[in-house]
């Protein structure tokens, strides 16, 4: 009998302990600075809205606001599909005041991305949205984030908030040069394909119209952009006019492409990336563009 | 099946209440049927390599009990290990072979064309073939009696928990352990429980959390620093040692929840002192089987044979061949020669020699047994000289500490801290896939560029690295001097709350994309 009260014991000691933890990590979510707990926290009021994935962070916001004189909010995050992009930017406009304008760098359509809708486990319960994404995306790990608290922030995403609980987070970009051996090996690189044959129009696309729409609805001026690649590396994107012209086809907006813009390799951290020092000639180029 | 798939949950959930409602034929029929369910869910078309190995040992095995003409029981022996090493030698290492003499023939000047072919590798091969083939050796040096119950012979081989990755299991530890009917035992069941939660803690917490950064820095080494690159070979190390021995701990486990005890795989290797104790420490089912099948028929640190003298000249002439690298042979002539002149001083001195020589063809085929590949011969081939240079220059190195008065826990660290680099040394070979990559990551560490955690990139991943690496070597420090495997059979306030901490740090650490187990591919 001992041994069965050992077992239900051990079971309600786990559950009380995951519940337990589970609201302390919550608690400290709340009150990251994180963009994403910013935004379910009704403290990213801005003018200027900036969509992407890794290479949306070249949007730099604080170079950004000191030549507009607006607020930013950068929704941007390493490898963010459009799918969960579209969540986010709706749950932003249904949150705040329409932004003036909305750029969004189109290259994050070139795939979907389940792995990473799994670390955003940690904003579902502010957002039914984003708990229909994951729940349509990968059933099994909104389950289990119902199951455990604690392993619904089993995330980068979340180590980020950690990281964040003081500290604002719109200087996140590389701030290093690409390095000499990349450079030599450039040559070396496989070619990489933009166009997801499977997913391009019956999905990405659709998601990206609906982000458009979203915005366009509210007021925002929405603008489409391709930011920079390392200029040797062009040569390994074979489709990238194909890409930004079905894009326009499909959106039948204009799609401002920049991927040749910046030359000086002193402004880029890799082959896709600009750094601080890249990004603060690529920002001058959109305010004199009136991208902004 | 691997342990870490909602699969191997629902298989194991079904399997134990049977197991211990069963008794008798009936429980060893389910537990033979299991591991081959076991093994079919990856592949059902290689239970037939199991099964006809499984056919050929056994009724081996009868045929060695039935004869005492010593020239017929060497057949028989010669014909199992035929078959099973000829698998071996066809599965794993065929185009291996194959694409080593085209290079060889190349370098020679001469094209040959040969096709290698499409082999998919048997999950598990080398494991259950060192196991199976360790039956039929004992069995003709009369150290086991033969196992004539069929069910229960082809149980052994392919029992499910450590079929694929081990602990390799010898006959003579494993078979007697049929013998009797298990009953359902709570000690047995909360220690095996453990085991098991600690091995899923290691897996699925700490080594996947660390692979990503590792296999970040050996897809293009040249692109990261000389600080990224050096954490990415200390990840790598408690990596393949989280990976591994997070296995073992599983089948351990679950072993001693159905009543079988499998002895201890991995000891704590990285606070070694030497390199003997290393491979006391790790593996040490397979550098035990390696011992006892391998060295000490060689003539151990008593003698040589003639597959002492085979097995160093084949590789040395083989690398000339492959490289092109002619003037090694002078080299290895001048080295043959002292070596020769050495060995002509002395019996001792021939007895040393020959020990060098069986170490380091142990530690090349032990190598080469990881895999088919000449990294992996090279991993092995840095373990032997660590292990001759060791004994060579140890007792010089011991003697100046002692001279200088270095207080022993000094001397202590300093070993371990020796050990602990030269293994990982070793580790970039065996986890690069080639010596190209090998070598960039090598001279990446040795440039001293951009040694600062400014040139990290994702350190985040580093960050999470170093907090689980560091909760593992905590928990391995203290249980030294604790033994929380006692503590937790005689408190069960202590088990309750170290498996719910277990629990939970898996919930918030680990890894579910089911990532398979690096010694699979073995």
């Amino acid at each position: 009998m001992k041994k069965i009260y050992w077992i239900i014991g051990l079971l309600l000691f786990t559950l009380v302990g995951d519940r337990l933890g589970g609201f302390v990590l919550k608690k400290i979510t709340n009150s990251s600075e994180f963009r994403y707990s910013r935004l379910y926290n009704n403290n990213a009021e801005s003018d200027i809205l900036l969509v992407g994935n890794s290479r949306g962070l070249t949007f730099y916001q604080p170079y950004i606001e000191e030549i507009t004189k607006e607020n930013t909010f950068n929704i941007s995050y390493n490898g963010m599909p459009i799918d969960l992009a579209r969540v986010l930017v709706e749950d932003y406009l249904d949150k705040y005041e329409a932004p003036r304008v909305m750029v969004l760098d189109v290259t994050m359509c070139d795939r979907t991305n389940k792995s990473l809708i799994s670390g955003f486990n940690l904003y579902t319960p502010y957002s039914p949205r984003l708990g229909k994404l994951l729940k349509d995306s990968i059933p099994k790990v909104a389950y289990a984030g119902q199951l455990s608290h604690l392993y619904l922030h089993n995330s980068e995403v979340f180590q980020r908030t950690v990281y964040h609980l003081k500290k604002n987070d719109e200087d996140w970009l590389l701030d290093r040069q690409i390095n000499d051996f990349m450079v030599k090996d450039v040559v070396n690189q496989n070619l990489h394909t933009l166009i997801d044959s499977t997913y391009f129009d019956k999905y990405l696309m659709v998601e990206l119209n609906t982000i458009i729409n979203a915005a366009k609805e509210k007021g925002v001026d929405v603008k489409l952009v391709v930011n920079p690649y390392y200029p040797p590396y062009l040569a390994k994107l074979h489709d990238l006019d194909e890409f930004v012209a079905r894009i326009e086809k499909a959106t039948k907006m204009k799609v401002h492409n920049y991927s040749k813009s910046i030359t000086d390799i002193k402004g880029f951290g890799d082959y896709q990336h600009l750094n601080k020092y890249g990004s603060r000639l690529y920002m001058d180029q959109l305010k004199r563009d009136h991208i902004f | 099946m691997i342990f870490n798939s909602l699969a191997f949950f629902v298989f194991i959930g079904i399997f134990l209440p049977l197991y211990f409602a069963l008794k008798g034929k009936a429980r060893l029929f389910l537990c033979l049927f299991a591991s081959y369910f076991f093994y079919g869910w990856w592949d059902w078309r290689f239970l037939s390599l199991i099964l006809f190995s499984t056919l050929i040992d056994y009724f081996i095995g009868l045929k060695l009990e039935e004869t005492e003409e010593p020239s017929q029981r060497k057949r028989l022996l010669s014909t199992s290990m035929i078959v099973n090493l000829g698998f071996l030698a066809f599965f794993k290492y065929f185009n291996f072979f194959i694409d080593s003499f085209q290079e060889m023939m190349l370098s020679l000047g001469v094209e040959a064309s040969w096709n290698t072919l499409n082999i998919i590798l048997p999950v598990g091969i080398s494991f259950y073939t060192f196991q199976s083939m360790s039956y039929t050796i004992d069995v003709y040096y009369r150290k086991i009696k033969i196992e004539r119950d069929f069910v229960r012979f082809a149980t052994f081989i392919s029992f499910f928990p450590q079929l694929v990755a081990g602990p390799i299991v010898r006959a003579i530890d494993f078979l007697p352990q049929f013998q009797e009917d298990k009953k359902f035992e709570w000690d047995r069941f909360t220690s095996g429980l453990g085991q098991v939660l600690w091995g899923f803690f290691k897996k699925v917490a700490v080594a996947d959390s660390l692979a990503p950064f590792v296999d970040q820095c050996f897809a293009s080494p040249g692109g990261f620093s000389s600080l990224h690159l050096t954490i990415g070979v200390i990840f790598y190390s408690f990596q393949i040692y989280c990976d591994f021995s997070g296995y073992s701990d599983i089948a351990i486990g679950l072993a001693r929840i159905m009543g079988f005890d499998f002895p201890d795989n991995f000891r704590t290797p990285y606070f070694s002192k030497n390199f003997s104790e290393f491979w006391t420490r790790w593996h040490i089912s397979l550098s035990s089987w390696l011992r006892d099948y391998l060295y000490i028929p060689l003539g151990g640190n008593r003698e040589g044979s003639f597959g002492s003298v085979f097995f160093i000249v084949l590789p040395m002439l083989l690398v000339v061949g492959l490289t092109g690298w002619w003037w090694l042979l002078l080299i290895y002539a001048v080295v043959s020669f002292i070596s020769w002149r050495y060995m002509q001083q002395g019996e001792k001195n021939k007895r040393t020699m020959f020990n060098y020589m069986n170490l380091m063809v142990t530690m090349l085929l032990g190598g080469l047994w990881h895999g088919a590949s000449w990294a992996f011969v090279f991993w092995g081939f840095l373990h032997g000289s660590y292990l001759v240079v060791q004994r060579l220059a140890g007792p010089i190195w011991t003697g100046m500490l002692n001279k200088m008065k270095v207080p022993n826990f000094i001397q202590n660290i300093l070993a371990i801290a020796i050990v602990y680099f030269f293994t990982c040394l070793a580790w970039i070979y065996f986890r690069a896939t080639d010596f190209e990559i090998a070598n960039q990551v090598i001279t990446g560490i040795a440039s001293l560029e951009g040694f600062n955690f400014g040139t990290i990139i994702n350190k985040f991943w580093v960050v999470k690295g170093f907090v689980l690496i560091g909760a593992l070597l905590f928990v391995e420090m203290t249980d030294l001097r604790f033994h929380y495997s006692s503590v937790i059979k005689t408190n069960p306030v202590f088990r309750l709350v170290s498996f719910a901490a277990l629990i939970w740090m898996i919930a918030f650490f680990g890894s579910f994309g089911a990532n398979s187990f690096i010694y699979f591919q073995f």
